[in-house]
This record gives structure tokens, sequence and C-alpha cells, in this order.
């Protein structure tokens, strides 16, 4: 194999390939990017047998062929070498050289036909959606997903393709985001999938503000394709809890704030917080919001955010990160929060389709 | 101001007891514990007793050759407790400040006390009148401006004594100089041995030393920490009930065991003692631990903290049997077995879940090891076990 190519291109190509490696190394092959130069292009792939990714670089191909290089180290020569145009030929003994300018490398790799296959996504049925509005709703509900291994069912986000309406929910059992968008697709293609968290990240990095975005779904796997970009995830095998259920109808207090006024409250709030099972108490009354936290042997804050309201006055206590989570992730510039009282859930909503049901903290 | 603090420590509490209670044993050595045969030691001697050198902690076996008349009394807890209750009973009408050190002796802080009752020496003469007329039973007691010199205080003038330490420098510096170091609170046979053996046997000699020289014998720590109390001086605070650290059971078999199974089976009684205790105070636990003394009285410790802290049986029993069973017996047998819980805490923010979780799961043994404590103390401890 023998090509010459941008240092810009590959190097952005590498970023998008080089998070998806195994640490597993009794395959040290995981650690590896397959570079397949063929008469369309230059593909690089890389995979840790859950999630596979491929993108599509341009360049000019002197010479067909195929081999792996180790990911990490490639991408950081390329970052360092001087010039702006690379050359690269790999031998029969999957050595390859790397020339720019005054500098030579050459690095040590393995066979192309150990490397594992990646899916292709072609044939078949395919959702289709805009690339940002997906990467958007991911951002708006990846957080929330468990890193419980014991609760691998939520170490996800669950994708439900329904009624011409795509659902992303993701739940650690405490929280629950939920982001709609209307889609179209025929009835007969509902489908629902549970996409794990690595994928989901891995997504959220590589995709772009805008553009189509095309959805697969295969049994146990999904594929994801977009501007010579192949990224396939295995699914989360196990049953999603029923979340419909769980979203209260209907609240009896609802209260309008600014988003950016209630965060910035409880990021001070949590300057007082000794660990992660510590509570922050909210208290709405008339016209004012009084965010009160005290940390035994640490000290207590007090902060008051006027708000409007006339509903009954209702103290809850909640952990200030999970509530902190989406407020981070919203850009609107109102959110409304929806209570009942001190033991039931409260329900955060934006003018955008998304929803987030969090349980509060029982204290005395 | 300076503080006034009492060390009260009840004479020869245990024998005492026996003997009030049976007034033919008056005068005779009397001794508290199990017979030698079970390996008992000696729990409480009585004055007739230890002038034949029976002191607390020596093996049973040994007692009674040095006094082969002795009288052995089997102890009677529940007894010596009821008598505690009441002798504690008249320290909390002088003050509220109270640190029981044991069943027999207590801290008292008496500083804010002295308006109403007069100076040290007279509410400490008042508690030993009033233990003398209403129990019938003897105390000595230390009157000073710290713990560490009250402590060392009631000790001296034992039994039914009274000593009062000056409160000025000079006189506490006069007071602690002709007293051995090893009566100084930390300083075990081994320390003491090392600082006799560099020419300071009393606490005058460390009086007169200094810091690097001291540092040379015993290391930096530890000298400046015995400076400081050869000097009289001692901060710590009283530890009161209300804030109490720690509640911790043990158990010594009447025979070294080697069966995991019966030090498991003794553990979880434990743990349920302990648990039952930990609940009647409404109180959480946010580190468990373990204690094994093997039967070279080499003795071990191990815990675990506790995240979130909990209170039932289920999870205290869990992580009684995980740490004994991380450390395994490896065919060494058990002398002694104990467990305890610390860092004791309110009941902690506990996050619900939307699906039916954790939260649910700990209330449920929460209620059930409530109603398992109610039926204890309705029927006996023994009206029911968990099964294994």
């Amino acid at each position: 194999m023998k090509l010459r190519i941008e240092k810009s291109v590959l190097s952005a190509g590498l970023q998008a390939v080089q998070n998806v490696v195994s640490s597993r190394s009794t395959l040290p092959i995981l650690a590896n990017v397959l570079v397949v130069a063929k008469d369309n292009g230059i593909y690089l792939s890389t995979t840790d047998l859950d999630v596979s990714v491929r993108c599509k670089v341009e360049g000019t191909i002197d010479v067909q062929g195929s081999t792996t290089i180790p990911v990490k180290r490639l991408s950081s020569i390329v970052r360092e070498l001087p010039d702006s145009m690379l050359s690269i030929e790999s031998d029969e003994k999957d050595q390859t050289s790397v020339m720019s300018g005054s500098s030579y490398f050459k690095i040590v790799g393995l066979s192309a036909d150990d490397f594992p296959s990646i899916p292709e996504a072609d044939g078949e049925f395919s959702y289709l959606i805009d690339q940002g509005v997906f990467r958007e709703m991911l951002r708006k509900t990846a957080y929330a997903a468990s890193t419980d291994e014991t609760r691998y069912n939520l170490n996800g986000v669950m994708l439900s393709f329904k009624e011409a309406k795509l659902t992303a929910v993701a739940t650690d059992g405490r929280r629950l985001a939920l982001a709609e968008t209307e889609m179209e697709f025929p009835d007969a293609s509902d489908a629902d999938m549970i996409l794990p968290s690595k994928a989901v990240s891995e997504l959220m990095h590589v995709l772009k503000e805008a553009g189509n975005l095309r959805i697969y779904p295969r049994k146990n796997q999904v594929i994801f394709s977009f501007e010579g970009t192949v990224l396939a995830s295995k699914l989360i095998e196990g049953t999603y809890p029923n979340f419909r259920q769980v979203i209260p109808s209907q609240c009896e207090e609802r209260v309008t704030l600014e988003r950016e006024a209630l965060l910035t409250a409880l990021r001070r709030a949590s300057l007082i917080i000794a660990d992660k099972s510590s509570a922050t108490k909210l208290t709405f009354d008339a016209n004012n919001l009084v965010i009160l936290t005290m940390t035994p042997d640490v000290g207590e804050s007090r902060e008051t955010i006027p708000i409007k309201y006339n509903g009954k006055a209702i103290t809850v206590a909640f952990n200030p990160d999970y509530m902190m989570d989406p407020l981070k992730n919203l850009s609107t510039d109102e959110i409304s929060i929806e209570l009942t009282d001190n033991l039931s859930p409260a329900v955060i909503k934006s003018d955008v389709p998304f929803l987030y049901v969090l349980m509060p903290m029982r204290v005395d | 101001m300076d503080r006034v603090i009492l060390h009260v420590d009840m004479d020869a509490f245990f024998a005492s007891v026996e003997q009030l209670d049976n007034p033919g044993l008056r005068g005779l050595p009397v001794v508290v514990g199990s017979p030698a045969e079970q390996r008992g030691v000696v729990a409480a001697a009585s004055y007739a007793a230890r002038r034949f050198g029976i002191h607390s902690a020596m093996p049973m076996g040994e007692a009674v050759r040095r006094c082969p008349g002795l009288v052995i009394i089997t102890p009677r807890r529940e007894r010596y407790q009821e008598i505690s209750n009441a002798v504690f009973g008249i320290f909390e009408r002088f003050t509220p400040e109270v640190e029981p050190l044991s069943i027999d002796e207590a801290f008292l802080d008496v500083s804010g006390a002295q308006a109403l009752f007069g100076g040290g020496e007279d509410i400490a003469q008042a508690i030993r009148r009033m233990i003398r007329e209403e129990i019938g039973l003897t105390a000595s007691v230390g009157v000073a401006t710290n713990k560490f010199l009250a402590k060392i205080a009631s000790d001296m003038h034992k039994p039914d004594g009274l000593t009062l330490v000056p409160s000025t420098r000079e006189g506490i510096l006069t007071f602690l100089s002709p007293l051995p170091v090893g009566r100084i609170w930390g300083v075990g046979v081994v320390l003491q041995r090392r600082l006799n053996e560099a020419g300071f046997m009393t606490i005058g000699d460390l009086q007169r030393t200094t810091l690097p020289v001291l540092d040379a014998v015993v290391g930096r720590h530890t000298a400046e920490q015995l400076l400081r109390l050869a000097y009289g001086e001692d901060a710590r605070e009283l530890q009161t009930e209300s804030e109490e650290k720690s509640i911790s059971k043990e158990h010594t078999f009447s025979r070294d065991v080697r069966e995991l199974e019966r030090v498991e089976k003794m553990l979880l009684e434990l743990v349920d003692e302990v648990g039952m205790r930990l609940r009647e105070k409404s109180r959480y636990a946010g580190t468990a631990r373990l204690k094994v003394r093997w039967h070279n009285f080499k003795t071990i410790t191990r815990q675990q903290v506790l995240n979130p802290a909990c209170c039932d049986d289920f999870t205290l029993r869990a992580v009684a049997l995980a740490l004994l069973h991380e450390e395994g017996l490896a065919g060494r047998a058990v002398r002694l077995i104990g467990f305890g819980v610390s860092d004791l805490q309110d009941r902690p923010p506990e996050q619900l879940s939307l699906f039916g979780g954790d939260d649910v799961q700990r209330q449920k043994r929460e209620r059930l090891s409530h109603s398992v404590d109610q039926l204890r103390r309705k029927f006996g401890p023994d009206a029911l076990r968990h099964g294994r």
C-alpha cells in the first residue's frame, strides 16, 4: 500500500476513530487502526468488538492495499510531523513508513487479515434523521444513564422509534431524562433499542451540526451512517423499564425559573456538599425559592431566588448534581419545575420536547 | 476560667456489689470472674483479695494459687448494671456533662455546676456521700482542671479517697513530679521500659528534660505528647453519652474455637445485639468493625465503611460475615470475637428511586429489624433468630 495524504485530513480521520480501541491486551490488534486503500478511497477503522467505527478520508492512492497500525502511536506521530503533506507506505511485513519533509518514521503493525470485520451499512431499511438533531437528543439524555454495571440494561440510551416519533430516554433509577422528535417512517418499522453509553459518547464525538444520518436497525446491532463515516454498535440485550409509567401525568404545582440563575445558585450550594449522598433543600414559597444546604462538620449555605409562585409552600430535598445535570445540557432561557410534595417526583421541562423526572431525597 | 473535671471511680466495683448484697462476704478475699477451669480471669478483686497481690485481668488459676481461700463469684452483669445506673443517676443531679468510661467510672465536667453546688471539692464530697448513703458503696474521686489529672488523682487515695489536684501550674508540676512515668495515660509496659532505660523514672524526670533529648528516645510525636502530659496539659473534651461515638460487643469463647461455623454463629449474635442498641438510639452506623483475638492472643481488627450509613441487621450481618471471611480462619483457633459500629450519625439523606430500588429494600430491612427488636424486647433475646 502506498498513498499520499494531507496531514490535517489524516489527523481529523484518526481523531474520529481513535477512541474506539480496546485495552484488552489479549487482542493487540484491537489497539490498531485498519487502513484500507481501495479504488474509491482511503478508509480508517477501529473496533473494540462492541463498537466499531470507520471513516473515509481523501488522499491519493499510488498502490492499493491495507495494513493495521497502533492508532495512538500513529496519531501522536502525525500530530508532530513538520510538513503538511505525508506519504505513507506499508510493506508485506506490515511495517509502515511515514515520510513528511525531512522526517521519516517506521512503525511496526499487524496484518489487516487479522482485523475483525466491520459491518457494512447498506441495503435494507434505515431511519433518516438530521445529525445535529440526533446529537442534541443524546446530549440532553446521556448523562442520566446508569454507570452501575449491575444494572447493565440502564447503561445506555434507550431509542424508541414509535408512532412517527423518536424518543431518547436515559435513567439510572433515580432520575430520568427524555427527549423527543418527530420523524417519518412506516409504522411497520417501530423499534426499541438500548444503545450502550460507549457508542453514545462516540456518536456525540463524531456527529456534525447538520447533515443526513441514516440509522440501520439490525438484530442485536445498529449501524449509523453519515458522510463517509460508519459507526456500528452492539445493542444492550435486556428489558428497559417501563419509563412512561414513572412520568407523572400531572403535578400539583408548577413554577417557571430562569435556567441560568437556578444553575449558578445550585453550583454555589454544592460547594458546601461533602459527598455524593448529600442533599440540598429547596423551599418554594410565595415568590421566593430558598436553597438551603447543610452539611454536618462542614457548614451551610443559603441562596434566595425571586420567583413567580403562588402555590402551596413545598420543601423538597434533591441531590444537587442530579438537579444541575439537565440545566447544564439545556440551552433555553427558562425552565419549569412541576412538584407535588416532598416525596413525589419533580418534573423539569423546557420549551423544547424534553422532560426530566427527578426523585427527591428523604431527609429528616 | 479553669475547667473543673471530676473522675469518679467506684472501689472494687463488682466485688463491692457482691459484698453489699451478701454481708457475709465483707472483709473476705473475694473475686468476681469465671472459675479457673473455664479459663476465667479476675474481673474485680476485693481489697482483702488485693492484699494477696490479686488484681483484675489476672488468670483465675493464678489468683487461686496466691490465695487458696479465695471466694470466687460468678458475675451478675444485670445487677452491676442496675447499681451503675443508680450511680450515674447521682452524677446527673449535678451535671449533664458525664462521660462514662465503663460501668463503674466516669468523667464529670462540673465547671458550670459550681454556682449551684459549690466548688469541685464540695461536689465531689456530695457525690461520695450520696453514693455511700443511698447505695452503700464507696467511690474514689479525683478533682482537677482536666481529664488526665483527674484520672491520676482518683487513683491516689483508693479506696474511699478524695484527691484534689492544685490548679496552678506550679502546683500541678509538684503534684505530678514524684509519680512514675507509667502513670501517664498511654504509657504501656514497652514505652515505660524504654523511658526507664533512658533514665526517666518519674514524671519529674520528664519535666526536667527537653524535647530534642526525649525525641531521641521515643520519637517526635510521642515525645511531644509525653511532655505535654508531664506538664499536666490535656485539652480533651468530655465525650458525653449523647454523642456516643461507637457501640461494640465481644465474646470470649470458653475454649478456643476452630470451626468457622461456630465463630460465625457467635458473631451474628453480637451483630444483632449491636444492631439493636444502634436502633434503640435511632442512630446509623458509618463504619463496621470486626475484632478477632487468636489463640495466641494476637488481636486483629478489620473495618469497612458503610455507605450509605445503615442500622439494619441484614446489612450489618452481611458486612460482618464478609469481614470475617476475608480474614479467614486459615486453621487458626479463635479465642475472642467482637463486632462494633462507629461513625454514628443521624439518618442519612436517602435518594428515592423511580422504579422501586435500593431505597425500598432498605426501608423494608429497617422496618423488619425494628419489628424483630420489639419481639425480642417482649419475649426475650432468643425469641427470634435469623435463619442462615
